[in-house]
């Protein structure tokens, strides 16, 4: 317990890049049923490869903050099973990663989806809720 | 695809001969070819070696329902994307007018056909893997992104 | 035989086993497919201002709110029949609405310059019978279109492609991720930086017109020649490459000019995302992005997003589409200051902030139309369970009655 309360007073903040992308899995949960935990499960996490999460101090399975000019949200960190070079972290598509992009377009009404620019940081907090991430939606 | 070394690595390699076989080697060949189970390596049950019995465990527990001809579908893993179904040949060689042409499998002479979205196999006696005149094929195999099917 | 809904590929080669009015087992369609045509859990009640009422109710009050609005805009219809989009765009002009679908912030870009026979395109069909070589450009098909490659382009023998994927054809995957399709594609997988398709794409306009390439020079050499042998080349365009190019389609017709062996598919996910873009722009012009007010005006301001995040609108018709869900959370916050109308089969995120709901059938499941697959066929929809649920369609027609 000692070591893991060490972590969070360090608790360092690293800026990261996100790009979004699709999973089946995911979009078979959501289809069944977008309040379901299963949909929470695949879509509130960020995956990274095992060099990034090496140089964080992060492992997977922590949670974690990530921070954006846009908005803020509490993800699950997951090591990527992929051989990545590492410097990308994905997220799927889903309310929680359209927490932090921005509706910044240049009027041409495209977000961001593939490129956001984050703080990461080791959180204590649960998972951020879907009912805390719409505005006005009630559980 | 799992190979017996990397069940072996996980392995106390003490040859102890606890669980009736002589060596360590000897008890990841029957591991893999699921005749012997993880739990019948009795110092594996220990807690300093609780960390590879869960990853020997993770590796060989999907394989359950293993077909007697060792056909294994991982079904959590399949996507239902029809590769092997279209990439067999076997399936090809049945079914010119469907499978082989990407459509839905024709007939009942298919190897792989696709049930609530995952791929569920038959006739595996067809396979090339099998019989007198057998090939080692990966044609079903080498399709699969998500590593979904497997031979044991 | 029954087509799947599951996305723009419309396969239409499922066999659907009904029993007690309910689905019992599908057979042929992919894991995607399948759990779009068993449904959802949380189907949609009617209800105004979040309390339960019935369908009639409901749309008189849908109308209602849509009538006496200054600035009323529709959205959604990637998931509706084309039946139900003519009768949506039908239901803008006759309100001076503005309309909108989820293209806008999806593959609109490149169907409008397919349309305006901007790029050499072809059917599936010749994709499987001709093509050679297949190019995945920021489209991971295996997640997103999981039978494109079992049934049209890499797995399946083509009428000049008779002896099989390893002898026959190439696939090559450019993306920055190694997707699942990128696994498929091993040993033509050409992985690139965030935000680096035009630099790619220049690179290999370089190498195809006979000049040294800037950028990774070895790897570009070797795919320009590979594209230059192809018979019939094939680039399926994903949502990956057009956001990363956006407006600068430009780079892409220059591509196509140096490669007349090749067509280009933008990679559809909605099942009828195309159709609406081809309603819309044999009435209009456009394939999006539209305002009516007599005449009519395209303009991008007037896209789903623009609108929000500008609040030009005071009520809000959403039609199989959770803008809740899928677009950033900073723009979606106008949507709980106004009046939404939601009508959808299922409870989604913005159903629950709707002033009023009305549920409709599972289009292709519970009710029958028609459908524009991904390389433009039109494929007919069928009904295979039989339930009270009106079609979108209907509800969109009693709307118009109604306004």
């Amino acid at each position: 317990m000692g070591m893991d309360l060490g972590r969070f007073i360090k608790s360092p903040d690293f800026e990261i890049r996100i790009t979004t992308y699709r999973d089946i899995f995911q979009v078979e949960a959501l289809e069944h049923d977008r309040f379901g935990e299963e949909y929470k499960k695949l879509s509130a996490a960020i995956t990274m490869s095992k060099s990034d999460l090496g140089k964080m101090g992060l492992k997977s399975g922590d949670r974690v903050r990530l921070t954006s000019n846009s908005g803020s949200v509490v993800v699950e960190v997951k090591e990527s099973k992929r051989d990545e070079p590492g410097g990308i972290a994905f997220m799927v598509n889903s309310p929680w990663s359209n927490a932090i992009i921005s509706g910044e377009t240049g009027g041409k009404g495209i977000p961001e989806f593939k490129n956001i620019a984050a703080k990461i940081s080791l959180a204590k907090e649960e998972i951020t809720p879907l009912e805390k991430l719409v505005p006005g939606m009630q559980a | 695809m799992l190979t017996v070394m990397e069940l072996y690595q996980l392995l106390p390699k003490t040859n102890c001969k606890k669980c009736g076989e002589s060596t360590c080697m000897a008890f990841a060949v029957a591991l893999l070819s699921r005749k012997r189970k993880v739990p019948e390596c009795t110092p594996l049950l220990e807690e300093n070696f609780k960390k590879q019995r869960e990853k020997l465990e993770a590796l060989l527990l999907p394989t359950a329902g293993a077909e007697e001809t060792g056909l294994i579908v991982h079904t959590e893993l399949c996507t239902g994307c029809g590769n092997c179904v279209v990439a067999c040949p076997v399936d090809v060689a049945n079914d010119p007018k469907g499978a082989a042409i990407g459509r839905a499998p024709s007939n009942d002479k298919v190897i792989f056909k696709v049930v609530e979205g995952k791929v569920v196999a038959s006739n595996i006696k067809e396979c090339r893997r099998f019989g007198k005149s057998k090939v080692l094929c990966y044609a079903c195999i080498d399709p699969c992104p998500t590593g979904a099917i497997e031979f044991v | 035989m029954v087509t799947c809904t599951g996305c723009a590929l419309l396969c239409d080669d499922i066999e659907i086993v009904v029993e007690n009015g309910r689905i019992k087992e599908i057979r042929n369609a992919c894991r995607r497919g399948t759990s779009r045509m068993k449904g959802c859990v949380n189907r949609l009640i009617p209800s105004i201002y979040q309390k339960p009422s019935d369908i009639d109710s409901a749309i008189r009050k849908a109308a209602e709110i849509l009538k006496s609005a200054k600035s009323p805009m529709l959205f959604g219809f990637s998931n509706s029949t084309c039946e139900a989009q003519v009768r949506g765009i039908g239901l803008a002009r006759k309100l001076n609405a503005m309309i909108d679908d989820t293209s806008s912030f999806c593959q609109g870009m490149l169907i409008e310059k397919v349309l305006q026979k901007k790029f050499r395109t072809c059917s599936l069909e010749d994709a499987r019978n001709r093509a050679d070589v297949l190019i995945y450009w920021g489209s991971d098909a295996q997640d997103s279109q999981p039978r494109h490659l079992s049934r049209f382009s890499y797995f399946p023998r083509g009428e000049s492609r008779q002896r099989g994927y390893e002898e026959d054809r190439i696939a090559i995957a450019i993306d920055v991720r190694e997707s699942n399709t990128a696994k498929i594609c091993k040993g033509h997988f050409y992985r690139i930086p965030l935000k680096g398709d035009r630099e790619f794409i220049l690179a290999l306009i370089d190498a195809l017109s006979g000049k040294v390439p800037s950028y990774d020079t070895k790897k570009i050499l070797e795919l320009a020649g590979i594209l230059k042998k192809a018979e019939f080349g094939m680039v399926f365009a994903g949502i990956g490459l057009t956001y990363s190019i956006k407006e600068d389609t430009g780079v892409l017709l220059t591509l196509g000019d140096l490669l007349p062996n090749f067509h280009i598919m933008p990679m559809v996910g909605h099942y009828n995302m195309r159709g609406f873009n081809e309603s819309l722009f044999r009435e209009t012009g456009f394939v999006n992005r539209v305002k009516f007010n007599g005449n009519v005006i395209h303009e991008d301001k007037y896209s789903i997003l623009e609108i929000l995040k500008e609040k030009r609108t005071d009520a809000l018709l959403v039609i199989g589409a959770d803008p809740l869900l899928s677009l950033p959370g900073t723009v979606v916050k106008h949507l709980s200051a106004i009046p939404v109308i939601c009508i959808d089969p299922c409870t989604t995120l913005t159903s629950k902030i709707a002033a009023v709901t009305i549920p409709c059938a599972v289009s292709g499941v519970e009710s029958d139309g028609t459908a524009v697959r991904m390389d433009g066929e039109v494929i007919k929809l069928s009904k295979v369970v039989e339930n009270n649920y009106a079609s979108d369609e209907i509800i969109l027609n009693r709307l118009m009655e109604a306004v």
